[in-house]
């Protein structure tokens, strides 16, 4: 089996569920966040005892809201992480609520170990806030991320999402540009997406709720990557620009299909084996389950996939063209390569393929062509 | 065993079709003992998995009870159940010819409905003795006092010979068995007369070959005889005889009055038709039994493989089939846009979707079938008529004297308030008015002559729709008459799409063209690029759509956590365009090649 040098660490916790969202996150369960923290580094401790972990190269803390942890909590589950071999100049993200970007928990998070932050400021238009059921103001978001950087953190990462309904171009750019003047280095830029189990799904579906059309979305987003080039940064995948040397490494890794180890409830690991098939195993989701069972069996495994040596080309074809400076990984499928070339989605060059304009509208065509 | 004549009957059960004729056989079985309860399955008559799945019957089939009834006497009745559609009403005809008498089954809600008439008009031709069954008596809406009355009216059965059922709940059943023992009379047929036994169904094992369903009306049909098909003058030997009790149990002879099978080495449906008389090669029967007919096709369609690589698979699938399906015809054909494939002859629209989803399901294809259309008869200007069954292979224009189109008789119906949606209706569709009439219970008996190209496209479901499902229909084929017809054409990304072209009345052409491409371009899904839609008539553009290209199709996150669930996404979304058909650049979906079935 290949090295494994990325860790993902979920934390499901969330002082409210967004309307909009549908990861793996509850609300009012914080009374579970110490026994959480307790199996969660159990589980980093002892699972998969038997694969071959690090030294980890990059490490995420996502969510959920991982920064309702109390930076001892952070401290003591990357404690357990250093134990099984964090490399020198690892990254270390960490997803914050703007809400809980104090002066002291920066500091805490420094010193437990965390070097990149990632700051969920989503937009700083009240009525997209009050819309998406955001609890912060967008006053308290630019806060967060000047106490972020004051305190310290030299790789400042903002999530914005685009596409709001009630929010014009106009306004969506506006919100992009007072980010940009914090002097964030890595943007991320999300469509609201409705999917059809959250509330906004259900306020779509009757009515209440109407989304801008396909138009209006793309417009939004071809000008906020205009406006990012402008500002020098690159657009390296679907929904993410970096300033030079700040693309995200974890994410990086993955996108190029390389193998990563998931912990916490609900989290996925990806091993690639010897002869080319890939494995993912995810954990079991509720919290209370996942609690449950690593003090049963110190691991919580709920299913896995393997996908033959094939699939998992395909898989990692349908994975890398997201990757807009262009990937190796299609090189296996020339006939699938030819056609989208023909069809002005895809441009060759050196071995590589990236995706054109056009192509970037159309992704999930070109990702799904690759799959059999 | 052997049950004397004066204690044998054989019996169909007739009905429109919903109305509870299988359930009605399956609570005789059950209460004569054929088939014990534990080992009753829902409708154990309908033997295909589609027939128990959609409710109807497509195979005839037959089976012997035994019945002790109240005189004391065990009777032996043979139950053959008859196909409830109007597709397979040849095969209705001869089963009824096989019997004696009819149980025919009248739904306590629905009433007296066109195949209920159908029916009965064909049982009286055969001289059957009918016992008329109010069923569904225990449903709410029932009135059955009602439905025995419009018995009386209309078919003139007398309304104390009514009998109440309930099929569900086996309400009736011994009062029905009581008078089909009393009321139907017992075979005359002489067992020592030369054999004259009626074919009524035929089916395909795979290891004994054609099981051929007989009802000897004359004579005495025994293994080891040489028996000869007096319609197609083969002749087989007799391996086996037997009944269905209701599987199959051989016995030593099959003597007059008797229902049950032969098994004799015969290999193809086609020498086992339907409709024909077995005899005795040795000592043939004068004549044969009257009323065969060679079963034609009605309706033609294309059916393609969407993946050109399984047409050699279609191909045998076909082959197995037919054994099976005497009606089923097919012979390749090559479409410019769909590539190898078959044109298909069905006896009517249920038949051409069982096929289709036959092959699709026993085969494990995935087709592609066009709409379906009718063989014209077109006059050429050199003297010659040749058949057209293929819209696009109608002659040039230049060269056509004449086209004629296969008529039929409708017969509909209805509630009196729906009458003048129907008359609407059946005007629109080049109907031709032949008479109406009151019969009690408010109901009206319309008669149309009308094109069977009329009534394939859509015209049972608007008669349904436009009389809240009250009214019913039944047809026949009167023969074929002349007709203004012109070729309308499709071009799909400006080629032609020679299998979405119709024959269609002039006069309608161009309003049909202008409608065709507005309901393509609802169908047809939006593509990587615009895709103009045309319809054209003799190379005149007549009406233009345009499908907008694909806008956007991308998911804004895929991370880790994310991969498994968006590639199954993406997984599904592809295997759902496994469906849709390449024609050139442009991927269409199957509900487009029947878009011009309901233009209305």
């Amino acid at each position: 089996m290949e090295r494994i040098h990325s860790l993902y660490l979920h934390v499901p916790f969330c002082a409210w569920v967004c309307k909009y969202c549908d990861f793996n996150a509850y609300a009012v369960l914080e009374g579970l966040i110490p026994p959480y923290v307790d199996a969660l580094s159990r589980e980093i401790d002892t699972a998969g005892a038997e694969l071959p972990i690090g030294p980890l190269d990059t490490v995420f803390i996502g969510g959920g809201t991982p920064s309702l942890l109390t930076s001892a909590q952070v401290r003591r589950i990357l404690d357990q992480v250093r134990a099984i071999g964090l490399a020198s100049g690892a990254e270390v993200t960490l997803e914050a609520n703007p809400s809980n970007v104090t002066g002291e928990n920066v500091d805490g998070w420094l010193e437990a170990g965390v070097n990149r932050l990632s700051v969920g400021v989503q937009s700083l238009r009240p009525d997209a806030l009050r819309f998406l059921e955001r609890l912060h103001s967008g006053s308290d978001a630019i806060a967060a991320i000047r106490t972020a950087r004051a305190g310290g953190f030299a790789n400042v990462n903002a999530d914005l999402l685009y596409g709001v309904p009630g929010v014009n171009l106009a306004g969506w750019l506006e919100t992009l540009e007072a980010v940009l003047a914090e002097g964030v280095q890595h943007l991320s830029a999300y469509e609201l997406t409705v999917e059809s189990t959250t509330r906004l799904g259900q306020e779509v579906r009757t009515g209440l709720v109407r989304m801008p059309d396909a138009d209006d979305q793309l417009e939004q987003y071809w000008a906020a990557a205009a406006r990012l080039e402008a500002a020098a940064y690159a657009h390296y995948e679907i929904s993410n620009w970096a300033r030079p040397g700040f693309a995200c490494r974890h994410n990086l890794a993955a996108w190029n299909y390389q193998p990563y180890v998931g912990r916490g409830a609900g989290a996925h690991s990806m091993f690639r084996l010897e002869d080319g098939s890939t494995e993912r195993r995810w954990n079991l989701k509720g919290p209370h389950a996942y609690i449950r069972r690593i003090g049963e069996l110190a691991e919580a495994l709920d299913g896995h996939e393997v996908l033959s040596p094939e699939r998992a080309r395909g898989e990692a074809a349908m994975i890398g063209v997201r990757l807009l400076g262009g990937t190796e990984a299609a090189g296996d499928f020339p006939a699938q390569r030819k056609q989208l070339v023909g069809a002005g989605l895809l441009i060759e060059a050196e071995g590589q393929v990236r995706l054109t304009r056009r192509g970037v509208e159309l992704a999930n065509q070109v990702g799904a062509a690759f799959l059999h | 065993m052997s049950t004397p004549t004066h204690l044998t009957r054989a019996i169909s059960v007739i009905a429109h079709v919903d109305h509870g004729k299988t359930t009605l056989s399956d609570r005789l079985l059950e209460f004569t003992g054929t088939v014990a309860p534990r080992d009753m399955v829902e409708q154990v008559l309908d033997q295909l998995d589609l027939e128990r799945e959609r409710g109807i019957t497509i195979k005839a089939q037959a089976v012997r009870m035994l019945y002790k009834a109240d005189d004391g006497n065990t009777y032996q009745i043979n139950l053959i159940d008859t196909p409830g559609h109007v597709d397979f009403s040849y095969e209705v005809s001869r089963a009824l010819a096989a019997c004696d008498g009819a149980i025919l089954v009248v739904d306590a809600s629905q009433g007296i409905e066109a195949q209920t008439l159908a029916n009965v008009h064909q049982a009286l031709d055969h001289h059957l003795k009918i016992i008329p069954v109010v069923n569904k008596i225990d449903l709410q809406q029932a009135n059955p006092e009602l439905v025995r009355e419009e018995i009386e009216k209309v078919i003139g059965l007398p309304a104390e010979s009514v009998i109440f059922a309930s099929a569900r709940q086996g309400i009736g059943t011994k009062e029905i068995l009581e008078a089909v023992v009393r009321e139907v009379p017992p075979p005359t047929g002489d067992s020592n007369a030369p054999l004259q036994a009626l074919i009524f169904d035929a089916k395909f094992d795979a290891y004994r070959g054609v099981v051929t369903y007989v009802r000897v009306l004359e004579g005495t049909l025994r293994p080891g005889m040489r028996i000869q098909m007096m319609q197609t003058g083969k002749s087989f030997e007799v391996d086996e005889v037997g009944i269905f009790r209701p599987e199959r149990t051989p016995v030593e002879d099959l003597s007059a009055g008797e229902v049950g099978y032969l098994i004799a080495n015969i290999r193809n449906v086609r020498d086992s038709r339907v409709g024909d008389t077995v005899t005795d090669e040795a000592r043939p029967a004068a004549e044969p039994l009257p009323g065969y007919r060679h079963v034609t096709p009605m309706v033609f369609a294309g059916l393609f493989p969407t993946d050109t690589e399984q047409y050699q698979q279609l191909k045998d699938a076909l082959e197995k089939l037919q054994l099976n399906d005497a009606a089923l015809v097919y012979e390749p054909e090559t479409s410019a846009a769909l590539g190898f494939g078959f044109r298909c002859g069905f006896l009517g629209l249920l038949h051409m979707e069982i096929v289709q989803e036959r092959l699709e399901r026993e085969f494990n294809l995935t087709l592609l079938g066009t709409a379906p259309t009718v063989e014209y008869r077109v006059k050429l200007r050199d003297g010659t008529e040749v058949p057209v069954d293929n819209p696009d292979r109608l002659p040039d224009p230049g060269e056509i004297e004449a086209i004629s189109e296969p008529m039929v008789l409708a017969t509909i119906v209805v509630p009196s308030t729906y009458v003048g949606n129907m008359m609407e209706l059946s005007q629109e569709r080049r109907g031709q008015f032949l008479n109406m009439e009151y019969e009690p219970g408010d109901r009206v008996v319309i008669t149309y002559r009308m094109p069977l190209a009329e009534i394939i496209h859509d015209y049972y479901d608007q008669l349904k729709s436009r009389s809240k499902g009250y009214a019913s229909l039944d047809y026949e084929l009167v023969g074929f008459e002349e007709a203004n017809l012109v070729k309308l054409d499709v071009l799909v990304a400006g080629s032609p799409v020679d299998a979405l072209s119709m024959i269609v009345d002039r006069s309608k052409a161009q309003q049909q063209g202008r409608r065709l491409a507005e309901k393509l371009k609802t169908l047809i899904p939006r593509q990587l690029f615009e895709v103009p839609i045309q319809a054209a008539i003799g190379g005149k553009i007549v009406a233009r759509e345009t499908v907008p290209a694909m806008r956007k199709d991308v998911t804004a996150k895929c991370y880790g956590g994310d991969v498994t669930r968006k590639r199954k996404l993406l997984e599904k979304q592809k295997e759902g365009k496994k469906r849709l058909k390449r024609v050139g650049n442009v991927e269409i979906p199957q509900e487009a090649f029947m878009a011009v079935l309901s233009l209305d």
